[in-house]
């Protein structure tokens, strides 16, 4: 990336890459990356696997989805698929949970469910730790109102953490502490959870910071309505957390404190888990959030609305952030997904002076008419 | 000279490269503040004095100053630096739960003196106005606060509530307001009803913000079209566009 930064002479300059007719009858709900692959799931429960790499060089191209767990695949999920994830250590194996109140297990290779643990609730969003080494367990938020730990090794759900009073719509693993849950629940409340204890969660995130003197009711809630989303920045120092209230909160993840960082309104209406993503590698991180038909990006730490992406013809219902390429994928009601890329520009000469003669387009885009009336 | 550099990686998502600053923009409301008090301050004088026949202090919204100060996180910061330094008091207006009201308040001590001035009262809200208000930069007070830390008995609470100081907010404790501040508060919420549905009859539901302040105020907007624009804007309930014939003021799609 910053070697294209450097060489100006690489041609750059496209903001997004089309995917058309690929992803038939599908909307994508949810989507995850690995280094070059991407999983998505749709709303009929299909699931399919995308090769990101970009080997035509051209600046407007396709992802060629290489397989799929289609409508005839005799372990498809029933209903709409809520969340899919790798297996945080390599592409051999992921996970898939729908609202068949399901979360299956698939190895890559064969496309075969290789485990299924079923639940009394519709599962709305689950999470494997993309750090841990110690264990497996993957935390799961249905409509109850307690989480569940499923342990792969063992194949069974190995305990529950109660706590929340509501639906659970999102749950996260901290990427810095191998131990520590964070979960967001319709009752307006976020928990950080250390797994290990047994006795309740260890922090509720409260947006006053404990002064009650703002607070309409006494009780220490993250947002003024349902949490819908929550994401950990990538160094797992902060969270953020946007709620049903149109507000998207930053919190320092070791003590729960709200940073105050004031972002405006972000507009959610959804009634289930919001997905959005923070980047990963950049100078100074954005949070990506999906408005309408369109994704508003803001910076994490200043607030700064920065941008709206335009794009999608429906609502964006998710998108994901992949740190090797520097990439967003947005998939969206309109069945297609999206890629964003950051535009680089040329630099700019530094002296006025110097005619430049090289050309600003993009070689792709050069014709060969020529421009003088007296070649014959 | 060193102004045309390569531009730094958190412009790397814009779509349209940036241009350069222009001209000061000609828009009568858009020219922004340099700081939260300074901004405080040009919203007071915007506050009708006469309407209340100087009988409130001049109120200004937390919104109005997010619309003359774009960077809402320092604005957050430097209201909460003044509330600390004790200039200015924040109210609970009670019809949003975000709809923070900024008073000065050395505004608010004369305005309130003034009011009880006379009444059985007035003994207790002076004694009220000297302990905690320096005191307590809170917005609301517990009950325990109030008895204990600053001794005051119930009737004397209850005659704190009469006076309008203080309102009833649950079971044990108050937030801190503003007598006579209902009128303020109808006012308001209506102006805003009014200005967002003349945005809606507008074509296309856009106006331009000149166009928006040259028509005649509606009658029920008695708090003043810049007022309410102020409002609207640092609420987000209007989008403002900037187009080449100054700031086009647009009710969102949703």
């Amino acid at each position: 990336m910053s070697d294209l930064a450097d060489n100006p002479k690489i041609p750059v300059g496209y903001l997004k890459a089309w995917q058309p007719g690929l992803i038939t009858a599908v909307t994508p709900e949810c989507m995850v990356y690995s280094s070059y692959s991407m999983l998505s799931g749709g709303s009929d429960g299909v699931i399919v696997l995308y090769d990101l790499e970009n080997s035509s060089r051209q600046p407007y191209y396709t992802c060629k989805a290489v397989c799929s767990v289609g409508r005839s695949h005799p372990d498809v999920h029933k209903y709409s698929v809520e969340t899919v994830q790798w297996y945080p250590h390599d592409t051999g194996m992921f996970t898939s949970s729908s609202f068949d109140k399901t979360l299956k297990v698939w190895d890559t290779n064969t496309l075969q469910a290789a485990d299924v643990f079923n639940f009394e609730e519709t599962v709305y969003s689950h999470h494997m730790s993309p750090a841990a080494t110690k264990h497996c367990l993957i935390a799961v938020g249905t409509r109850g109102p307690k989480v569940q730990l499923c342990d792969l090794k063992s194949g069974s759900c190995s305990h529950i953490l109660q706590g929340h009073r509501q639906e659970i719509l999102a749950v996260s693993w901290s990427p810095r502490h191998d131990y520590i849950l964070a979960t967001a629940s319709a009752d307006s409340r976020v928990n950080l959870w250390d797994v290990r204890r047994a006795s309740g969660c260890l922090l509720t995130l409260d947006q006053h910071n404990g002064k009650k003197s703002q607070a309409v009711e006494s009780a220490n809630t993250a947002h003024n309505g349902k949490v819908n989303g929550l994401c950990f920045t990538s160094d797992g120092l902060h969270l953020l957390t946007v709620g049903t209230d149109n507000r998207m909160r930053l919190w320092n993840s070791s003590n729960g404190e709200n940073t105050l960082v004031n972002y405006g309104k972000v507009c959610n209406d959804s009634r289930k888990g919001l997905k959005f993503t923070v980047s990963c590698g950049c100078s100074s991180e954005f949070v990506f959030v999906p408005y309408g038909s369109t994704i508003a990006v803001y910076a994490v730490h200043s607030g700064e609305q920065l941008t709206m992406l335009k794009g999608h013809y429906k609502s964006v219902d998710c998108c994901v952030f992949q740190s090797n390429f520097q990439e967003l994928y947005s998939g969206s009601r309109d069945c297609n997904i999206l890629a964003w890329v950051p535009s680089l520009y040329e630099p700019i000469p530094d002296d006025d002076d110097e005619a430049t003669t090289k050309s600003q387009l993009n070689p792709a885009f050069e014709d060969a008419w020529s421009s003088s009336d007296e070649e014959g | 000279m060193n102004r045309r550099r390569r531009r730094l990686a958190s412009e790397a998502f814009g779509v349209k490269r940036r241009r350069a600053p222009g001209p000061a923009q000609a828009d009568p409301l858009r020219a922004g503040a340099g700081s939260a008090r300074e901004a405080v301050e040009a919203l007071v004088r915007l506050f009708p004095r006469g309407l209340f026949e100087d009988a409130l202090p001049p109120i200004a919204l937390r919104s109005q100053v997010y619309s003359l100060l774009p960077d809402r996180t320092l604005a957050d910061l430097q209201l909460k630096e003044l509330q600390e330094q004790g200039e200015i008091r924040i109210i609970q207006l009670g019809f949003d739960l975000d709809a923070h009201g900024i008073v000065f308040t050395e505004d608010y001590r004369t305005r309130v003196l003034k009011a009880c001035d006379g009444r059985p009262c007035a003994g207790v809200v002076q004694k009220f106005l000297a302990s905690v208000l320096p005191a307590c930069g809170d917005l609301s007070f517990q009950q325990d606060q109030m008895t204990q830390t600053y001794g005051f008995r119930d009737p004397e609470i209850t005659h704190l509530v009469n006076a309008g100081v203080l309102t009833v907010r649950d079971a044990g404790s108050w937030w801190l307001a503003v007598p006579g501040a209902g009128r303020f508060i109808k006012f308001f919420v209506k102006g805003r009803q009014a200005l967002l549905s003349m945005l809606r009859r507008a074509k296309y539901r856009e106006l331009l913000l000149s166009e928006l302040l040259g028509r005649r105020s509606p009658s029920a907007v008695r708090l003043g079209l810049a007022y309410h624009v102020h409002d609207l804007i640092g609420a987000q309930l209007v989008d403002c566009v900037p187009t080449s014939s100054g700031t086009l003021l647009r009710l969102p799609d949703t």
